[in-house]
């Protein structure tokens, strides 16, 4: 028993990392990991209501940088939200993820929910992959 | 403030920590009165859901009273009794509008981790790792409730602190389970686990209108509950061979609906069982489902099976070839909360759903690590232990 849980544990700690660390990768992805491929992301907010407005948010925020076009999602789901970074941008992959969650929150609740606190937890050898992928927690992901 | 804290496999302490903050001003605080043991906190307990850290708050099943509510909340105000629901839903977003709340694109603020593991990110839970959001749990004397007026709901007067409670999650996820598993009157339905989440899922498909309801575990008191309480039929598979059974009990057919209610620890009879648990341990898979297996293999053609317990990753040994030849619906879900709370609240007020009995074990905040392990070994013929800070 006491050896299949010490499997168990690092098993799950490395399961843990391994997330952790690509979430944390991803994270410092710059720009020139983009592929060119665009970030996608739906926003249920009908398309002719977002293409007369600005853009809210960290999306905004990133300005000239990156390259932003909107269409209509299909059967009333919204608009489909497409950002590019331009040629040379410094934007990462993860700002843009980041920028496009918050925006999509903005833009659907009225308001980017920010994580509990203050904190409850203590920094270990264990959790401190997973500590550093959830201080980034928008940034990652296959967005 | 007190909590009880997450310390590591197998290691629950209950500590001082910080009371919680108004974060955003859709947030109510409130004062817990009552907080509830779940088998799906096991799962947590037991290390099989990776993504807890030392101090982590836990505990998602809880009732209280708004202590403090933020700016642009609209549906409650201080001293309220409100009952809330586990996942959080912003409400606004194209799934909570389907009233698919678990779905939430905005709750979950680690939406990373569970995207890059399952390809999409449901939403946020309370007290259930960071991989649903991190956010602090019902195990203390106070917690945060973000979007309020969505996952809220105030109690109505007659209905105890001791019913409501489980409007929370069991009853919700129970009735989640009939409703979308598609029961219709007339329907034999089976569930697969007689804890409160199974007993509540029969409850449902019996007022639903399912002709019978088979509930079926390896405990008797649990069975014994079931029965006087719910008003099932039982089945205990250590006794007896649950697909013979369920066969003659349906005509041959099978059942219609099957609903599984045990989640990635279960277990089984047979040689599945070992088998199934070596796999586990090694990580050849994360989750055990044996309950899942029986159920897609009795399911009548064309019939259903939902999901209710907790899975987190690979399953071995999936009958992918009787869920095909057999045209089943195979769907599964964490709880819509908002989507049921106040029918049950309303339910419960007219005694048409009755929850007490689940709490078998009513014990201060503070004896929070032996009420789990009363509840991890079946002690004293738990069902559920409730919390009281």
């Amino acid at each position: 028993m006491r050896a299949s849980r010490a499997i168990l544990v690092a098993v799950t700690a490395a399961a843990a990392g391994v997330t952790a660390t690509s979430v944390v990768k991803k994270r410092r992805a710059s720009a020139q990991d983009h592929d060119g491929r665009p970030h996608v992301i739906t926003v249920f907010r009908p398309y002719d209501e977002l293409k007369a407005e600005q853009v809210p948010g960290s999306l905004a925020e990133l300005g000239d940088t990156v390259e932003v076009s909107l269409r209509p999602a299909p059967a009333d789901r919204g608009t489909e939200i497409s950002v590019r970074p331009r040629d040379g941008s410094p934007v990462g992959a993860g700002d843009i993820r980041r920028a496009l969650r918050e925006t999509r929150s903005l833009l659907e609740a009225g308001d980017v929910l920010l994580p509990s606190g203050p904190p409850t937890t203590k920094t270990t050898l264990l959790n401190r992959p997973l500590q550093a992928a959830t201080e980034h927690g928008r940034e990652g992901g296959l967005l | 403030m007190k909590a009880l804290q997450w310390q590591g496999i197998n290691k629950l302490k209950v500590g001082e920590v910080p009371e919680p903050e108004l974060r955003n001003p859709g947030d109510i605080i409130v004062k817990v009165t009552r907080s509830v043991t779940c088998g799906s906190d096991l799962h947590l307990l037991g290390g099989y859901i990776p993504f807890m850290q030392k101090g982590d708050v836990i505990g998602h099943e809880f009732l209280g009273e708004v202590v403090q509510a933020g700016a642009l909340v609209k549906n409650h105000r201080v001293g309220d009794r409100v009952v809330v629901s586990s996942f959080i839903g912003c409400g606004s977003c194209w799934y909570c509008s389907k009233e698919l709340y678990s779905l939430c694109d905005n709750s979950n603020t680690n939406p990373a981790l569970t995207e890059t593991l399952w390809g999409q990110a449901p939403g946020g839970c309370f007290g259930y790792s960071h991989a649903m959001g991190g956010n602090q749990g019902s195990h203390a004397e106070y917690i945060r409730v973000p979007f309020a007026d969505v996952g809220a709901f105030t109690v109505p007067q007659g209905v105890s602190d001791e019913r409501a409670l489980f409007a929370s999650d069991s009853a919700s996820t129970g009735w989640m389970g009939a409703e979308l598993g598609g029961v219709q009157p007339g329907d034999v339905v089976a569930v697969w686990g007689a804890g409160a989440v199974g007993q509540m899922a029969a409850r449902a498909a019996m007022l639903l209108g399912a002709e019978r309801v088979v509930v079926i575990d390896r405990y008797d008191y649990r069975l014994d509950q079931t029965a006087k309480f719910i008003g099932a039929e039982t089945l205990n598979y250590e006794e007896v061979n649950t697909e013979q059974e369920l066969r003659e009990r349906t005509g041959g057919r099978g059942p219609d609906v099957c609903i599984e209610a045990v989640g990635m620890e279960a277990h089984s009879a047979g040689p599945q069982f070992p088998y199934d648990q070596l796999k586990q341990q090694l990580r050849l898979q994360t989750d055990r489902s044996p309950a899942v297996r029986e159920a897609i293999h009795v399911a009548r053609k064309g019939g259903s099976v939902f999901v209710l317990g907790v899975y987190a990753g690979i399953v071995d040994k999936f009958p992918l070839g009787a869920m095909m030849n057999k045209g089943l619906t195979v769907r599964g879900a964490q709880m819509h909360g908002p989507r049921y709370i106040p029918m049950l609240l309303d339910r419960m007020a007219k005694g048409e759903l009755v929850t007490e009995h689940l709490a078998t074990h009513v014990m201060p905040l503070d004896e929070g690590p032996e009420a789990y392990r009363i509840f991890k070994e079946k002690e004293d013929n738990c069902v559920r232990a409730v919390l009281v800070p």
